[in-house]
């Protein structure tokens, strides 16, 4: 997991401060965004491996920054995890047109959420060498 | 020849009697006037024979006008036998007495029914009356419909909510006064049905009418299959209850509930989060753990801000909230705000000052939800107003409305047209400001509360975006109770 690229995206300093040094403490590289529009820029500059979004942000929601990942062929691989504070669960629509791969409702634990981030890290290096295997 | 005269005498009068008899029988089948002609018909009968027996004929002209008269005075005589005939027209006139006092008898049985359904005439229209008085003094919209789907009764609401004239539409059939084709379809099927006095309940949006726009909205229709009394349908009673109102006040509710559950969650989270940092030492140095312990106390602060806001606004929504009634000085109440938040205006080296006339500006109020009012607008403006700007406190009588009036005016952000309306509702925040400043989007809606609400004064705003804001609030001089 060493020096993957992770964006933390909340509109709350608290949560995205805790959450850097929660993953950063665990050796991944860090980035964050307050709100969806500055996630995108972000994205564009330094393809990170993982999003991790709060739902509910001005300009740009988690859903719809989800969406426009999935939307450009560049990022529509890069998993998302979810974290709300209102109770929020997927349904088929979202699955269908986004790469979210979990919601984890608010309050939520640190622990926690590296355990479904590096989870969801190996099972995306999983399918990526399926998909070199296959390609082969 | 004297005898030939009285033959023709006695058939004279036979004839004449026979011709009263049948005047008097027409009369009960006629009236009494046909008595006359009756006595005409025995002179026509007199004058065919040829020939006339003066003093026999008067005779029994006497006669019959004696008859006449009893009649008219009194129809009783002729059963009780007060009148006496000559012997020699006796059974005559006993028949006609019979059958006079029969017909009288039935005249006076009619005369009685006549009269109990006068009576009863006018108990029902009294009835109909008081019914329409009742239908009309409903708030809900009341339709009655008979079995072949016509309108048999309306009341005022319900003409005006479905648009059609109340004295015109009687009888008429439904599709000529509804034009909401689900509503016609809802009185069919229940009318079809035929299960009687079974209530069926529906929910139903209705359009505004064209005169009247106020009057959309959901309706709660409760429809009824009246009994025919042959076990059919005797037709639908629909009964329109706008429920719009309770509907959004519900909806309201539940969006307190949900917001107020998201805003908490916010700050637990990150209570929460920062606790478990702490318990996996995932701060490693003395600084990292006092900020944490710092977040920590700052959210707490702030969830318990927030639940004493929503208790505040709950209790005076409610109507128990308890006001400690004295006569506040704005201006020293302002001064004791402005020093409290002068120490985090400087932080933002804005400056704070009051302005302010030489006379008295008191009103009688709750001293403390008065500070509450000016710590939020004051608290907002120093929030909401970048470094250097520049905030006025003015306190002023305003001999209109006999109210003290306070305007906070900042040199700040300003506020955007389309967010300016909503700034006073319950966790209202500018979206675009949100990274500005922290709030839990319920101070301005305490502040209107506490100034209209509780003391009936008035709250306002005006603003332009980049130039600053003016929040302005007014207190009656005398406290009105409720």
């Amino acid at each position: 997991m060493q020096g993957k690229k992770i964006l933390v995206v909340d509109d709350e300093a608290h949560i995205t401060g805790v959450l850097s040094l929660k993953l950063e403490n665990a050796g991944f590289d860090v980035t964050t965004a307050s709100d969806g529009e500055e996630a995108l820029e972000l994205v564009e500059q330094s393809l990170p491996d993982m999003v991790i979004t709060d739902l509910q942000m001005p300009y740009v929601s988690g859903i719809e920054l989800a969406t426009q990942l999935s939307a450009s062929e560049r990022t529509a691989r890069i998993p998302v995890l979810m974290l709300t504070a209102r109770g929020y669960s997927l349904s088929a629509e979202d699955l269908a047109a986004t790469n979210i791969k979990d919601v984890l409702s608010k309050p939520f634990s640190p622990r926690h959420v590296l355990a479904r981030v590096q989870e969801l890290l190996d099972e995306a290096s999983k399918d990526q060498t399926g998909d070199q295997a296959d390609a082969a | 020849m004297r005898l030939i005269l009285t033959i023709l005498g006695l058939i004279a009068t036979v004839s004449a009697a026979i011709g009263g008899a049948v005047g008097a029988l027409s009369t009960v089948f006629t009236g009494t006037s046909a008595l006359q002609t009756g006595l005409i018909a025995a002179g026509v009968s007199l004058l065919a024979l040829g020939l006339v027996n003066i003093p026999i004929v008067l005779l029994s002209q006497r006669e019959m006008e004696r008859l006449k008269r009893h009649v008219a005075s009194s129809s009783e005589g002729f059963s009780e036998g007060a009148y006496r005939a000559p012997f020699w027209i006796r059974p005559v006139s006993e028949a006609f007495a019979r059958a006079a006092g029969a017909w009288s008898d039935r005249i006076e049985g009619l005369q009685a029914k006549l009269r109990d359904v006068e009576i009863r005439h006018s108990v029902a229209e009294a009835e109909r009356r008081s019914c329409e008085a009742i239908l009309n003094s409903l708030r809900d919209a009341v339709l009655v419909t008979d079995p072949f789907n016509e309108l048999a009764l309306a009341n005022e609401p319900a003409a005006r909510l479905l648009g059609f004239d109340l004295t015109q539409a009687a009888h008429r059939p439904l599709d000529q006064i509804i034009s909401d084709t689900s509503l016609r379809r809802l009185i069919d099927e229940v009318r079809q049905s035929s299960v009687v006095n079974k209530q069926k309940h529906v929910e139903h949006p209705l359009a505004a009418n064209a005169g009247e726009p106020d009057d959309g909205g959901i309706f709660d229709i409760t429809l009824t299959c009246l009994p025919d009394g042959h076990n059919g349908s005797g037709g639908v009673v629909t009964i329109l209850r706008d429920v719009t109102r309770e509907k959004e006040i519900s909806q309201m509710k539940s969006d307190f509930v949900s917001q107020a559950s998201h805003e908490l969650r916010t700050p637990l989270s990150s209570i929460n989060a920062y606790i478990e940092m702490l318990i996996d030492s995932e701060a490693d140095s003395e600084e990292t753990r006092q900020e944490f312990y710092a977040v920590i106390k700052h959210e707490t602060d702030r969830v318990s801000r927030m639940i004493d806001n929503m208790l505040n606004i709950s209790r005076i929504e409610s109507g128990i909230v308890q006001t400690e009634l004295v006569e506040v000085d704005f201006v020293k109440l302002g001064n004791e705000v402005v020093e409290t938040l002068r120490p985090q205006a400087a932080l933002k080296k804005i400056t704070l000052h009051q302005k302010t006339g030489p006379l008295l500006y008191s009103a009688e109020a709750d001293r403390d939800m008065m500070y509450q009012v000016l710590v939020n607008l004051i608290g907002n403006a120093v929030k909401y107003t970048p470094e250097g700007g520049r905030i006025t406190l003015i306190v002023d009588n305003d001999e209109t409305s006999r109210s003290v009036l306070v305007t906070v005016a900042d040199t700040g952000l300003g506020i955007p047209p389309e967010a300016i309306e909503n700034v006073f509702s319950k966790f209202y925040r500018i979206e675009s400001y949100k990274r500005v400043a922290k709030g839990t989007g319920l101070g301005l809606n305490l502040v209107k509360h506490i100034v209209e609400t509780v003391h009936h004064g008035q709250v306002g705003v005006e603003s332009e975006v980049g130039m600053g804001s003016r929040f302005w609030f007014t207190i009656p001089y005398e406290f009105k109770c409720d």
